[in-house]
C-alpha cells in the first residue's frame, strides 16, 4: 500500500501537471501537495523497515535497510528541491526568462524524474532497475537543456549519449549477472535476492568481467573519473533545484545499483576484487576532482566537481570495509544533503548575480546574506571542517585506510586537502568582499528549504537517532 | 523448435560484424541508416528464433515489438530527420581511415583475447559467433567516440544496443518478456528524445557536426 503510494503520487502529479492550463499556481500546488506526500509515506515506510527489517509489495518492489535510507533522504531532499522549486521558477518567470509552458515541462518532468527514482531503489529486478536508471536520464535530459542555451543544450546531448553508453555497458554486466540463476534453470523475474541466492555458484572469471562492466556502466551515472566528464557540464548547466535533485540523489541511486552488485561479486569472488576495483575509481576521482575545484572559475562546476570527489570518497569508504563503509554511508547522506543545500543556495546567488563566474560574485554577504550564511555552513560541511559529520566520517574512511592502504590514504589526505584549500579560495572570494548591489530582501520560499536542509546537517553532525544508526549498520553489514 | 543451426547463427553473427564494421567505412547518412535497419531486422530473425524455441505468445509480442521499433520507427525517425536537414553525408572523423582500420584490428583482436575468453563457456557450440559480438560491442562503443556526427553517435549507440541483445541471445540470456517490453519501449523513447535533441543541435549550430559544440569550453 504505502509503496503503490508513493510511486503513484509523482506520477499522478505528473500527469495533473501536464493537464494544467496557465495557472502556474496550480503547478506549486500539485508540485509541494506531492512532495509532502511522498516525504510522509516515505518516513512511514522507513519507519516500518526499522521495525521490520524489510517492507515488500506483492514480490515485486521491496525496501531494505539500504533502501530505507535512500527512500528517506530521497523524499527530504525531493520535498526540499520541489518546495525551493516553486519559487525559483517563479523568478525566473517574473525576469522573463522562462514562460508558462516551461514551468510546465519542469514540473511534470520532475515528477518523472522523482517516480523513476523511487522506481529504481524498490524494485527487486535488477532489469527493472536498469530500466529506471535509464528513464532518470530520459527524464532529465530535457531539464538540462530547460533554458535551450546552446550550451545547456551541448550539456544534455553529452549527458544523453555518455549515459546512455555508460547504461548500456552496465545492462552487459547486469545480464552477465543472471548467468548463475538462469544456468540453475529459472526462467522468470530475476530478482536481487534470486541472484544473491546464486551467486555462490558463479563463475568467478566471468563474476569479475560482469563487476567491471557494471562499474564501468553505472560508475557513469555515479560520475566516477574517468567516466565523468558529462556531470560538470550537466550539473552546471541545469537549474539549480535539478542540478542539487541530480548531485544530491541521483549519483546515490545510481551507487545504489553498484552496492547491489558488488554484494552478488562478493559472494562469487570474494571482497577483495570489488574492494579493490572500488578503491581505485575512488582515488581517481578525488585526486581528478580536487585539482578541478582548485582551478575553477564557475561556482556550479566546483560543486558539480566537488560531487565527484564526493563520490570517491564514497567509493574508498566501501572500498575500504568494515567501519569505512558504514561511513561511506553515513557520507552519502550528509554529502546529499550538503550538495543540495549549496546548489539551493546557488540559485538564490544566480538570480541576483545573473552570473555563474566566480569572479564575477563578489560580496554576497552584503546582498544575500541569508542564503551567504546557508552557502558558509554548506561550504563549511562539504570541505568537512569539524565538527560538522563528514569530518566524522572522511576521518573514520581515512583511519582505517591507513591501516591497510597507506598509500592510497596518505594521496587521499593530499587531494582532500587541496580541494579544501581550492573550495576555501573560492568560497571567501564570493562571500565576502564589496558588492555594487543593493541588498536583496530573501523570500521565505528561497530560504526556508535551504535552511531545513542545514538544520537537519547540523543537528545530525551531533546526534544520529539509534534507528537511523541501525538501518546504516543492517546496510553496510554486507559490505 | 530451434531453426538457427550454429552455422546458420555464426552466418547471421558475421552479418551483424560486418554492419558494424562498414558502419566506419561508410560515407553517406542513408547508408549507415540502412545498414543499422540490416543489423536490426537480423536481431528481430534471432527473436523470432527465440520465440519458436520457447512457443511464447509473449516473446513473439517483443519480436515484434523489436522489429516494429529497431526496422521501422527509428530509421523512419533518421530519415526524416536526415530530409529535413538535407544531411546527406556523414561529417568527418576524429581519426583518419588508415588509423580507423587499425583500431578496428585492434578492438576484433582484444575481443578475441584472453580476458574474454571465460565468456566463451556461456555460449557452448557458439564460442566464436559469441566473442565477435564482443567485438560489435567495442566497434559500436568506438563509433560512438570517433564520429563527430550527433546521428552517427544516435546509430553507434542503437548498434552498441544490437550488439549486447544479439550476446544475450547467444549466451541464453533473455530475460522475461515483461523486463524485454520495457526495454524496447525505452529504447523507442530514446530515439525519439534524441531525434528531437539532433534537431535542436541542428537549429542552435547549424550543424550535426558535435565538434561544433564548443560552448562549454568557454566555461
Amino acid at each position: 500500500m504505502l509503496i503503490t503510494l508513493i510511486l503513484i503520487t509523482p506520477f499522478v502529479a505528473s500527469l495533473l501537471s501536464l493537464f494544467v492550463q496557465k495557472k502556474t499556481g496550480m503547478l506549486h500546488f500539485l508540485a509541494i501537495a506531492a512532495s509532502v506526500m511522498e516525504l510522509m509515506v516515505g518516513v512511514v515506510i522507513a519507519a516500518e523497515v526499522m521495525r521490520n527489517g524489510s517492507y515488500s509489495l506483492d514480490g515485486l518492489f521491496v525496501v531494505d535497510a539500504l533502501g530505507a535510507i535512500l527512500v528517506l533522504t530521497l523524499v527530504i531532499v525531493g520535498a526540499m528541491v520541489s518546495w525551493y522549486s516553486t519559487g525559483y521558477l517563479k523568478a525566473e518567470a517574473a525576469k522573463e526568462i522562462i514562460g508558462f509552458h516551461r514551468v510546465r515541462q519542469y514540473f511534470v518532468l520532475l515528477h518523472l524524474f522523482l517516480l523513476a527514482m523511487f522506481f529504481a531503489i524498490m524494485t527487486i529486478s535488477p532489469l527493472f532497475m536498469w530500466i529506471a536508471i535509464e528513464a532518470t536520464t530520459l527524464s532529465t535530459a530535457f531539464l538540462i537543456s530547460f533554458y535551450h542555451k546552446p550550451s545547456a543544450l551541448e550539456a544534455a546531448w553529452k549527458y544523453l549519449i555518455i549515459n546512455s553508453v555508460g547504461l548500456l555497458l552496465g545492462f552487459l554486466g547486469t545480464l552477465l549477472f543472471l548467468y548463475p540463476a538462469i544456468q540453475a534453470g529459472f526462467r522468470g523475474l530475476s530478482t536481487w535476492q534470486g541472484l544473491l541466492d546464486q551467486a555462490e555458484s558463479f563463475d568467478p572469471a566471468i563474476a569479475k568481467i560482469a563487476f567491471i562492466f557494471v562499474m564501468v556502466g553505472y560508475g557513469t551515472k555515479v560520475g566516477l573519473v574517468p567516466m565523468h566528464t558529462w556531470l560538470p557540464d550537466a550539473h552546471s548547466k541545469a537549474p539549480a533545484p535539478i542540478s542539487g535533485l541530480l548531485s544530491g540523489m541521483l549519483l546515490n541511486v545510481a551507487f545504489l545499483a553498484i552496492l547491489r552488485f558488488k554484494q552478488l561479486a562478493d559472494a562469487a569472488v570474494g571482497i577483495y576484487f570489488s574492494q579493490s576495483i572500488l578503491i581505485f575509481f575512488g582515488i581517481t576521482s578525488i585526486v581528478v576532482a580536487a585539482f578541478f575545484i582548485f582551478g575553477q572559475k564557475n561556482y556550479k562546476r566546483l560543486l558539480a566537481y566537488s560531487s565527484i570527489e564526493h563520490m570517491g570518497i564514497i567509493s574508498l569508504g566501501f572500498g575500504f570495509g568494515g567501519t569505512a563503509a558504514f561511513a561511506g554511508l553515513l557520507h552519502m547522506i550528509y554529502h546529499s544533503f550538503a550538495k543540495s543545500l549549496l546548489f539551493l543556495s546557488a540559485g538564490n546567488i544566480l538570480l541576483t548575480f545573473s552570473s555563474t563566474k566566480i569572479k564575477k560574485v563578489k560580496g554576497v554577504l552584503s546582498v544575500l546574506p541569508v542564503t551567504a550564511i546557508l552557502f558558509m555552513i554548506g561550504f563549511l560541511v562539504i570541505t568537512g571542517v569539524p565538527p560538522f559529520g563528514i569530518f566524522i566520517t572522511e576521518f573514520s574512511i581515512i583511519s582505517v585506510g591507513i591501516q591497510t592502504y597507506p598509500i592510497v590514504t596518505i594521496i587521499t589526505l593530499f587531494a582532500l586537502t587541496l580541494a579544501f584549500a581550492g573550495f576555501l579560495r573560492h568560497v571567501v572570494g564570493m562571500i565576502f568582499g564589496d558588492s555594487q548591489r543593493r541588498v536583496v530582501k530573501e523570500k521565505a520560499v528561497s530560504i526556508v528549504p535551504i535552511a531545513v536542509l542545514a538544520f537537519i546537517l547540523i543537528v545530525s553532525s551531533v546526534f544520529i537517532p539509534q534507528a537511523i544508526s541501525t538501518l546504516i549498520t543492517a546496510a553496510t553489514s554486507a559490505h | 523448435m530451434d531453426i538457427l543451426s550454429p552455422q546458420l547463427l555464426y552466418f547471421l553473427e558475421t552479418i551483424l560484424f560486418a554492419t558494424v564494421l562498414s558502419m566506419h567505412l561508410v560515407k553517406k547518412n542513408f547508408v549507415i541508416i540502412s545498414l543499422y535497419s540490416l543489423q536490426s531486422f537480423i536481431i528481430s530473425i534471432l527473436l523470432f528464433s527465440a520465440t519458436l524455441r520457447e512457443a511464447s505468445l509473449l516473446l513473439l509480442g517483443v519480436a515484434v515489438a523489436t522489429f516494429f521499433i529497431k526496422v521501422i520507427v527509428a530509421p523512419y525517425f533518421f530519415f526524416r530527420l536526415i530530409k529535413k536537414i538535407r544531411l546527406h553525408f556523414l561529417v568527418s572523423t576524429y581519426l583518419n581511415g588508415p588509423l580507423i582500420l587499425i583500431v578496428l584490428a585492434l578492438l576484433t583482436t582484444f575481443s578475441h583475447s584472453q580476458y574474454f575468453k571465460p565468456l566463451t563457456i556461456l555460449a557452448p557450440g557458439n564460442e566464436n559467433a559469441l566473442l565477435l559480438t564482443v567485438g560489435m560491442i567495442f566497434i559500436s562503443v568506438f563509433l560512438i567516440i570517433n564520429r563527430k556526427g550527433a546521428l552517427s553517435q544516435m546509430v553507434g549507440v542503437l548498434s552498441l544496443e544490437n550488439a549486447i541483445v544479439s550476446f544475450a541471445f547467444l549466451a541464453g540470456l533473455e530475460q522475461a518478456p515483461g523486463p524485454q517490453l520495457g526495454i524496447i519501449f525505452e529504447i523507442a523513447l530514446w530515439v525519439v528524445i534524441a531525434t528531437v535533441f539532433a534537431s535542436m543541435i541542428y537549429q542552435q549550430f547549424g550543424s550535426l557536426n558535435v565538434a561544433a559544440m564548443v560552448e562549454l569550453k568557454e566555461d
